[in-house]
């Protein structure tokens, strides 16, 4: 194998720091294990006020990404919207997600696009713009098959999910099944973290809910859980360390992740891989790749009620926590970063 | 704050831009304030000039994520293009072979009417974009005068220490000479390779470093039958520089116009004296003739003799370092930030 002198393509929001920086820095690290020459190129990206994100595209478009120190670049990765509008001959998507805001979250509430004519029009325009450029790729995979469903669906593109592994896999374990369930997440109001504090209203078992994760509706989170008379059921364990991390999921008796739409989400694996069944909404998109009602963890409805009765069952049966545990491990285990590079690299990348 | 450090890099290069850039986020970092860099691809040719500004100017970085961004640091050519509400530049240079290097070989403009008009169409948007700037302060007195020469501009320097300034130590004054510069025409490291022919003294020069002309100079080497007494080090980071610095007799380093050049302080954190010329710039903000280092006429004897000089006289060598210690450590991370922040 040559190898590459590759570019991965990143959108930064400046001072934030999720998932998909994570994933980036790990692939840029795989391709490097693998003996290409890997560089991320980072760009801001700003929805607001949304003219912004127009600009954006504008950015991407007017950069040169196919020259680099000592010669030219052998391949292109972009990730996020607007980093596809880079031009390079040998441009290989792996789709994180467009500007979701646009696509399948307009007209929810976590959208800031309305149904006005004005909002219609942007929306149209930048799916339209999304297709073009994404035609433009050689190549086109994305982290999930809910992407890759939502690309077909709106942008007429086929596509492969290409699954890597969570940045923990290799150090997570499992532990004994103790007394509390855990959630690991950005508290933001799309991952519906108010949904998982309801359902510890409603459960019975002496149980606990710990948090993981902090956010922009910490304060919000922690006054809810106050009015609600739940402080001693729930607790907001705010950002915590890898190591505590592995702790926390080494030592719970379930993983409780029910977000609205998650794309991927490296909790289901990072759950599976510490051995823990995981209880998730039928309605939490990339959860559900892995998570099979009753086989590794269960698939509810996306209501407190649902989600209690899960919580109950497994909280009354720790043998049935661990074998289903052990179901989700055989699962997230043959993920591999190697698998990834073998697919984005491959001269002619096609979709599978 | 909630600071932004806005750079532009080749990709797979490192620079000492770089190095400046990336020193200054975690000097923030290290005082309590929310740092990030930003740096997207930058090339230089000249026919893609105008669209590399026109991406920086796409970007409004008054917020992230819903929460103001308190300020923006923009360091070199386009990086002040962003869009930001309150903007600082500290320069490190505008697009050179569009300004001072135009005329010489080493920019890329030639005199036709279409370079001319891109030339003034640069620096006209430049100034533009400066007047959008609070603050203006430059990495060096070479940078300000330039600044001031073609923008009309006037700034003060504002000096840093150089990146490996904690591992930098004095050792014993050994029978080397030490060089430390990318291998690019614009460090004129052919110079040195000359002058060695002329030194009689029996010292080594050890150059660390790569880059473009790094075949280019072994060969001149071997063919001036300077081979033996010449050593490529290659590029080195850290404590393997720190080490060489503590041995070496003295640092020569003799580039064309440098604006700053972290060589000169790192010398002399290390109590090297230096051997510079006349027109290498920046390092004459630092290099007294005599008292610290020794400033040349920018040929090989000149040099030559100037190497014979502190080869033949350790006490000199020692004397001489010392107080360059005296004048460099007086630079310090506090008072850059302090500034910027305002």
């Amino acid at each position: 194998m040559t190898p590459l002198r590759i570019l991965i393509l990143e959108a930064q929001v400046p001072f934030v720091h999720g998932g998909a920086e994570i994933l980036v820095r790990e692939l840029a690290a795989a391709l490097t294990a693998r003996g290409h020459r890997a560089q991320i190129v980072s760009v801001p990206f700003t929805d607001s006020p949304r003219e912004e994100l127009l600009a954006g595209v504008e950015a991407w478009r007017l950069l040169d990404v196919t020259k680099a120190a000592g010669g030219d670049v052998d391949l292109v990765i972009p990730t996020k919207f607007p980093t596809y509008f880079a031009s390079h001959p040998r441009k290989v998507l792996w789709l994180v997600h467009q500007h979701r805001a646009a696509y399948e979250l307009a007209g929810t509430r976590f959208s800031d696009f309305a149904h006005t004519p004005r909002d219609v029009a942007l929306r149209r325009r930048l799916i339209d713009i999304d297709t073009r450029a994404l035609r433009e790729c050689v190549g086109h995979f994305t982290i999930a098959r809910t992407v890759s469903d939502r690309m077909l669906k709106y942008n007429g593109i086929a596509s492969a999910a290409l699954y890597n592994p969570p940045k923990l896999a290799g150090r997570l374990h499992a532990g004994p099944y103790g007394d509390y369930v855990l959630t690991v997440t950005r508290l933001e109001h799309v991952k519906r973290v108010d949904l998982t504090i309801d359902t510890f209203e409603k459960t019975t078992a002496s149980v606990r809910l710990l948090i993981a994760g902090d956010g922009s509706i910490r304060h919000e989170l922690s006054e809810y859980i106050e009015r609600r008379g739940l402080r001693d059921r729930v607790t907001l364990l705010g950002r915590v360390d890898d190591e505590r991390l592995i702790e926390l999921y080494a030592g719970c008796r379930a993983v409780l992740f029910a977000p609205y739409e998650e794309d991927y989400g490296y909790v289901t694996l990072e759950a599976f891989l510490s051995r823990k069944p995981v209880i998730t909404a039928r309605d939490s998109g990339g959860t559900l790749e892995f998570v099979a009602d009753g086989v590794n963890g269960y698939v509810c409805e996306p209501t407190p009620d649902a989600l209690a009765a899960a919580v109950n069952r497994l909280a009354a049966d720790p043998a049935l926590a661990a074998s289903l545990g052990e179901r989700g491990h055989g699962v997230a285990a043959p993920i591999t970063w190697d698998h990834v590079v073998d697919r984005l690299v491959a001269p002619q990348a096609v979709p599978a | 704050m909630r600071v932004i450090v806005a750079e532009a890099r080749v990709p797979f290069a490192r620079d000492g831009a770089e190095l400046h850039a990336q020193s200054l986020v975690t000097q923030l970092r290290l005082r309590g304030h929310d740092a990030e860099s930003v740096a997207l691809p930058f090339h230089g040719r000249k026919h893609e000039l105008l669209e590399e500004a026109c991406a920086w100017r796409m970007l409004n970085l008054s917020s992230s994520n819903a929460r103001p961004i308190d300020l923006l640091i923009a360091t070199r050519f386009p990086t002040w293009f962003a869009r930001h509400p309150r903007k600082v530049v500290w320069l490190i240079h505008q697009h050179r072979p569009a300004y001072d290097l135009y005329g010489t070989p080493y920019s890329d403009f030639t005199g036709s009417d279409e370079d001319r008009r891109l030339r003034e169409q640069i620096a006209a948007m430049d100034s533009t974009m400066f007047a959008e700037c609070g603050t203006i302060v430059t990495n060096a007195k070479n940078t300000a005068d330039r600044l001031q020469r073609f923008n009309g501009i006037a700034a003060r320097p504002l000096y840093h220490p150089p990146p490996i300034a904690d591992r930098l130590h004095a050792g014993a004054y050994g029978d080397y000479i030490l060089l430390v510069s990318r291998l690019e025409p614009l460090k004129r490291v052919d110079l040195a390779i000359a002058a060695m022919t002329h030194v009689t003294a029996p010292i080594r020069l050890v150059i660390v470093g790569d880059g473009s002309r790094r075949a280019a100079l072994e060969r001149e080497a071997a063919q001036r039958g300077a081979a033996n007494r010449i050593t490529f080090a290659g590029a080195l980071w850290g404590d393997a520089v720190a080490d060489l610095y503590a041995g070496a007799r003295a640092v020569l380093y003799a580039p064309f116009d440098e604006d700053y050049g972290y060589v000169t302080l790192e010398a002399f954190l290390a109590a090297r004296p230096v051997i510079t010329a006349t027109d290498s710039g920046g390092t004459l903000e630092f290099v007294r003739d005599g008292v610290n280092g020794l400033v040349c006429a920018p040929d090989a004897s000149a040099l030559a003799a100037a190497i014979d000089r502190l080869a033949g006289d350790r006490a000199l060598a020692e004397r001489l370092g010392r107080a360059g210690h005296s004048a460099a450590r007086t630079i310090t991370w506090d008072g850059v930030i302090e500034q910027l922040l305002g």
